[in-house]
């Protein structure tokens, strides 16, 4: 009875052994799920622009944001410090977006730095992949005479999660790596 | 429309009329991570992976190149001879890398709280410990001088003054009373090997809702995974090929120096 155990025993360790083995990810693979992470990284800078953005129609702007909470995880928070202050002031995804929506400038302009830094991935105890991608944003603000009036930079801190997952294709299971976006640091920069 | 003008290697350009200068991003140590690949030679200067089977991977020639943008230029402390040293012993034959689940490096996170309503500081120590299928942030230490206050290490003479004498069981511990009769002095009736343990008291005014979290203030790395070195990591914002994530401190350490400095990191 006993050895029948823990041949039961061994048999599992074996299983679990393969399934972490089987989802350990090659240098290769690495680089394919960095590409979408940083898809979705872009078009989260797409969307930040468009929102941002005195020319967008309000109900287009809301639009866009409901966009951009699908790239996110449901629970992801944005944590925003200044220069001035070091306090971290939290927001969800939807507040952070309307505050920018809602912001006193004329004319606001938004650029992204060509610059984007994958981190390494590493597992957290449940399995899943996390990574944090770096960005950087400059915003300037305009008053009426189109005079700048407000700018910084910041550096934007990404936490990317990445699952295994399948799906069911003409009856096939098929596995496929998902990647979402989760809390966000926004830090100001000196530059 | 913008009109992007790319120079030198690609890192100048205009947008809008402003010269955005790249580089000071590019150079900037922007994540612990890449800390750690920079450390190793594990990317090139774009961030770009090394192929482990590549030649470039873990090249301590090149690291030997690379491993003075890792220290703060501005302090003698990180920018002179012992830091030459650390690199020459770092880049040599032996195996001097740093790996992310490699255990002796801790995070310093200095937050404020609200101790009964009065904002306060207090450090607290973090490491990296494996669990399940992964790894996680936990908590080792925490340093509150509140706390350190309630277990001053007191003069000798003092402490030698109070104990209870090797008899005291056939007197039915009586005599106790003593040694609750001065708060104080009460940890020197506790055996020589007793150390008070902050993380506990910690939880404990955290849940008697004494402690509240306000705002983390400032974050660090202690590092001790590199040979008989011991060096501290801080973030720099500024302007310049010299920011972000940098060695802020250098200490070159006896082996029994860094056992007794890991206890601290580390209690238990």
């Amino acid at each position: 009875m006993k050895r029948i155990f823990l041949a039961v025993l061994m048999g599992v360790f074996m299983l679990a052994s393969t399934e972490v083995k089987a989802q350990d990810i090659s240098p290769e693979r690495k680089q394919a799920i960095d590409s979408l992470a940083l898809e979705k990284v872009r078009d989260l800078s797409k969307y930040i622009k468009i929102v941002g953005s005195k020319d967008t129609p309000w109900s287009e702007a809301n639009r866009v944001i409901e966009r951009v909470e699908e790239l996110f995880a449901p629970d992801a928070e944005i944590g925003v410090s200044s220069l001035s202050s070091q306090k971290i002031n939290y927001y969800s995804v939807r507040k952070y977006l309307e505050r920018l929506m809602r912001l006193n400038y004329d004319k606001v302009e938004i650029e992204w730095y060509n610059i984007e830094y994958v981190s390494d991935l590493q597992r957290q105890p449940d399995g899943t992949y996390v990574g944090v991608i770096t960005i950087f944003q400059t915003f300037k603000g305009y008053d009426k005479e189109g005079r700048l009036v407000y700018k910084d930079t910041t550096k934007k801190d990404i936490t990317i999660y990445v699952k295994r997952k399948e799906t069911q294709i003409g009856g096939r299971l098929i596995g496929f790596w998902d990647v979402l976006l989760g809390d966000m640091r926004v830090k100001e920069t000196t530059h | 429309m913008l009109i992007i003008f790319y120079h030198a290697d690609c890192q100048t350009y205009s947008i809008s009329n402003n010269i955005i200068d790249e580089s000071d991003f590019y150079m900037m140590t922007k994540q612990m991570s890449q800390f750690f690949s920079r450390f190793n030679n594990e990317e090139d200067q774009y961030g770009v992976k090394y192929q482990p089977d590549s030649p470039e991977y873990r090249d301590n020639k090149r690291r030997a190149e690379i491993l003075p943008i890792l220290f703060d230029s501005e302090n003698p402390r990180t920018n002179g001879k012992l830091r030459d040293m650390f690199i020459a012993d770092v880049t040599s034959d032996e195996e001097h890398y740093m790996e992310f689940l490699g255990g002796e490096w801790f995070a310093e996170v200095s937050a404020t709280f609200l101790w009964k309503n009065k904002p306060v500081s207090i450090s607290l120590i973090l490491t990296v410990e494996q669990e399940n299928l992964g790894s996680k942030w936990v908590l080792t230490n925490v340093i509150f001088t509140e706390f350190n206050k309630m277990f001053p290490s007191g003069e000798m003479a003092e402490r030698e003054k109070h104990f209870l004498h090797p008899m005291s069981h056939e007197l039915d511990f009586f005599n106790i009373h003593k040694a609750f009769r001065n708060p104080q002095y009460i940890e020197y009736y506790s055996s020589k090997n007793y150390y008070p343990d902050y993380l506990t008291l910690f939880f404990y005014e955290i849940k008697n809702g004494n402690l509240t979290f306000e705002n983390v203030d400032a974050v660090k790395f202690h590092i001790f995974q590199i040979g008989n070195w011991y060096f501290e990591v801080s973030w720099f914002n500024r302007t310049g090929h010299n920011a972000g994530w940098l060695i802020s401190n250098l200490i070159y350490l006896k082996d029994e120096e860094k056992t007794s400095l890991l206890k601290f990191y580390q209690p238990k």
